[in-house]
């Protein structure tokens, strides 16, 4: 067989390897054991223009986004879906784009980022990439649990 | 269609056509009588993302292309998807692109193999999976200092 096609087969083989090794982990919660907690007067947060000052009654998902980012907005609209059917819970947005000190201090490398937060404000879990609903659920229970 | 938004179908069935022609550049490459060939590929899709990186996204051939062929056949999208992070990625596709044909044309050896593998990766993840890397890479390059 021409040594060209079988270098090309190998080739699709590895990116779709790779492409499913990544869809395997995107969207995982990651649980975080000490976690730090969150200061609201260093996260510079504001919510529909007006600043946050206080978490989540039970959680919060707490977002990194940037400009650059292909499925921020679609993450964004699911939390906001999430928090309308549980009272107690919080999305707080926030663009890091301009904000690298943020990106570091969380060591963030992809967006969005989600830090799901207890009522005290310390990280609890955090999810790289597209959230999966039944994740972002099954974490939120937990908390609410507490 | 509102300014700055997509359809997310479109550029992922850009990145399929780039992914076939990645996929064509490696093997034309590989024959040192067809590299020619590989040469009038990967200068195409250079001039294709080269659209990419300065019209934008919204008006790149391939987008054209999607609108009056595939688009037809498929139902409203559910949701739109930013431009910017698309932009971006076309730009990363420039300079991997671009970096292989100057680096052949520098007689670099396997520059062609290499930049279009690296291309192929990059672009057959977006088709397949919808997983863009570029806009992955972006926070990551933007820590390290090399954009801003």
């Amino acid at each position: 067989m021409d040594n060209r096609i079988a270098m090309i087969g190998l080739l699709v083989l590895a990116a779709l390897a790779f492409g499913l090794f990544w869809k395997s982990r995107t969207g995982r919660a990651k649980l975080v054991r000490s976690g730090k907690q969150v200061d609201l007067s260093k996260l510079k947060a504001s919510k529909a223009g007006v600043p946050v000052s206080s978490f989540g009654q039970t959680a919060t998902l707490l977002q990194f986004s940037t400009e650059v980012c292909s499925i921020c907005a679609s993450t964004a609209r699911l939390y906001g879906e999430l928090e309308k059917s549980n009272p107690g819970l919080k999305h707080i947005e926030v663009d890091i784009t301009h904000r690298m000190d943020l990106a570091a201090h969380f060591s963030i490398m992809q967006t969005p980022t989600t830090l799901i937060l207890d009522k005290h404000g310390m990280v609890k879990a955090r999810i790289g990439g597209a959230p999966r609903q039944n994740v972002i659920t099954e974490e939120i229970r937990k908390l609410e649990n507490k | 269609m509102t300014p700055g938004q997509l359809d997310p179908r479109g550029p992922r069935f850009g990145a399929g056509i780039t992914s076939v022609l990645m996929l064509l550049v490696i093997y034309f490459s590989l024959e040192p009588a067809t590299v020619p060939i590989a040469v009038g590929i990967l200068a195409f899709s250079v001039v294709m993302f080269t659209f990419g990186s300065t019209v934008g996204p919204a008006k790149h051939p391939f987008s054209y292309l999607y609108k009056f062929t595939l688009r037809k056949f498929l139902k409203e999208p559910t949701y739109l998807e930013p431009d910017k992070p698309v932009h971006f990625a076309q730009v990363i596709g420039l300079v991997v692109t671009g970096s292989g044909l100057v680096l052949h044309l520098l007689s670099v050896p396997n520059a062609l193999p290499i930049s279009a593998a690296l291309a192929f990766l990059a672009a057959f993840v977006n088709a397949v999976f919808a997983y863009c890397i570029g806009c992955q890479m972006y926070l990551g390059l933007k820590r390290l200092g090399v954009i801003r």
